[in-house]
């Protein structure tokens, strides 16, 4: 058998056709709106709106508190051991990622990224200044998106 | 466990009066709702099929009343990722080149991710020491209410504020015109403008909002980014062209020499 999986949906990716949910359609789907962060950036209203709005065209439930209890709650919930999660680039989603590794310690966390913009490693790219970057990656930039 | 949040709602009125009462602190302090822009990947789609990424773009980008995509809100939130942007707008063009300058800016959103990858959380400190002359300790840490709340007289910035705040959208240059003010004029440290800014921006993101700051700032530029009452009239069409006295920006209405000397203790170069 199989082991069963969840998606933890985050702001750094509300696209419904993301891999995650494109691949597994019937996946059990949570976002959790993360009090810390509300409480300390106070992220205007307009703002809430917008991302609520995203979230209604994703099929994931919604709730509120502490991130990292909330997914592994879910996951539990859902007798899940694997957790499917969009790549994000921000520090806090990598703390969260091991706040649940201490909730689940068999957890097993994937991250899947989006389709890049353009397919190289960052090791791989000088980024001290945009003109570095664009030197190099221009060429690929302008090459569509092999389907 | 928390409880499930709603998800079923006849209309935007009734989603906004559910959100007033779960987000009671936010609206309380701004009950702001942006009616130009609708999240969602649906009103993303319609915005990206009126997209023009050409010509029109590489002309008309730099004014106010440009041909910008303002997708950036969309693209902030990965409901539209940039691969599938850029595709989109080689489509749209007869040769790739036609849609430079576009994909361009697109590299820059891909560039600061990639940046903030590498640095995490010193995305809020100086990439760079100030080229102002001037030392971090010497800037103040609070923004003064008179430019929260967009009544500083000079017109130019309060209207910016004004709209920051009612629709959560501004165009680059009014983005790099407020920084300037904040940190140049004002002597006020970037991290505090790019939190005023993270509030309110739907597209805000400490990655492209933050080395923004830091690019106008000059800690991640060589030199401090400024701007006169001449630039600000070429770009925006009739809104400043009344007397600068009238509009409260006569100290901008002079060269970029004198702006330099005026501001900065060592003199940059314009």
């Amino acid at each position: 058998m199989s082991e069963k999986s969840i998606a933890w949906i985050h702001a750094d990716n509300l696209n419904p056709h993301q891999r995650i949910l494109e691949e597994n359609p019937d996946i059990p789907a949570i976002f959790v709106w993360d009090d810390e962060l509300l409480k300390q950036w106070k992220i205007s209203f307009k703002r809430i709106v917008f991302i609520y709005e995203c979230l209604l065209e994703l099929p994931v439930i919604i709730r509120r508190g502490n991130v990292a209890e909330e997914v592994a709650m879910f996951a539990k919930e859902q007798g899940a051991t694997k957790i499917l999660t969009p790549e994000s680039p921000s520090p806090h989603h990598t703390v969260i990622c091991e706040a649940i590794r201490e909730q689940i310690p068999d957890a097993k966390i994937e991250i899947v990224a989006p389709p890049p913009f353009v397919d190289y490693e960052n090791e791989n790219l000088n980024l001290k200044r945009h003109s570095h970057y664009w030197k190099q990656v221009k060429k690929q930039a302008f090459k569509p998106t092999k389907s | 466990m928390s409880e499930d949040m709603r998800r079923n709602f006849d209309n935007r009125d009734e989603l906004i009066g559910y959100l007033k009462e779960e987000f009671l602190e936010a609206h309380t302090i701004d009950p702001n709702v942006s009616d130009e822009f609708i999240g969602g990947r649906k009103a993303a789609e319609e915005r990206l099929q009126q997209t023009d990424g050409g010509r029109n773009y590489q002309n008309t980008r730099n004014y106010i009343d440009g041909g910008v995509s303002r997708l950036s809100p969309y693209i902030r939130y990965g409901v539209l990722n940039l691969a599938e942007v850029r595709d989109f707008v080689l489509q749209q063009v007869d040769k790739p080149n036609d849609a430079y300058k576009f994909i361009n800016e697109l590299s820059w959103r891909d560039y600061w991710q990639r940046l903030y990858q590498q640095i995490g959380n010193e995305i809020w400190e100086n990439q760079e020491p100030y080229k102002t002359g001037y030392m971090d300790y010497e800037y103040a840490d609070d923004l003064p209410d008179d430019i929260q709340n967009g009544t500083t007289g000079v017109k130019l910035i309060d209207n910016i504020v004004q709209e920051l705040r009612e629709t959560g959208y501004l165009h680059n240059r009014y983005r790099m015109y407020f920084a300037s003010y904040v940190v140049h004029w004002r002597g006020v440290k970037w991290q505090t403008g790019a939190r005023f800014f993270l509030i309110h921006l739907l597209d805000g993101d400490p990655a492209s909002n933050n080395l923004s700051w830091q690019w106008v700032a000059s800690t991640f530029s060589h030199k401090p980014y400024i701007f006169n009452l001449g630039n600000v009239r070429k770009y925006t069409g009739d809104t400043y062209k009344a007397p600068a006295e009238e509009i409260g920006m006569q100290d901008f209405a002079t060269s970029y020499d004198d702006i330099n000397k005026q501001l900065f203790r060592k003199h940059a170069t314009s």
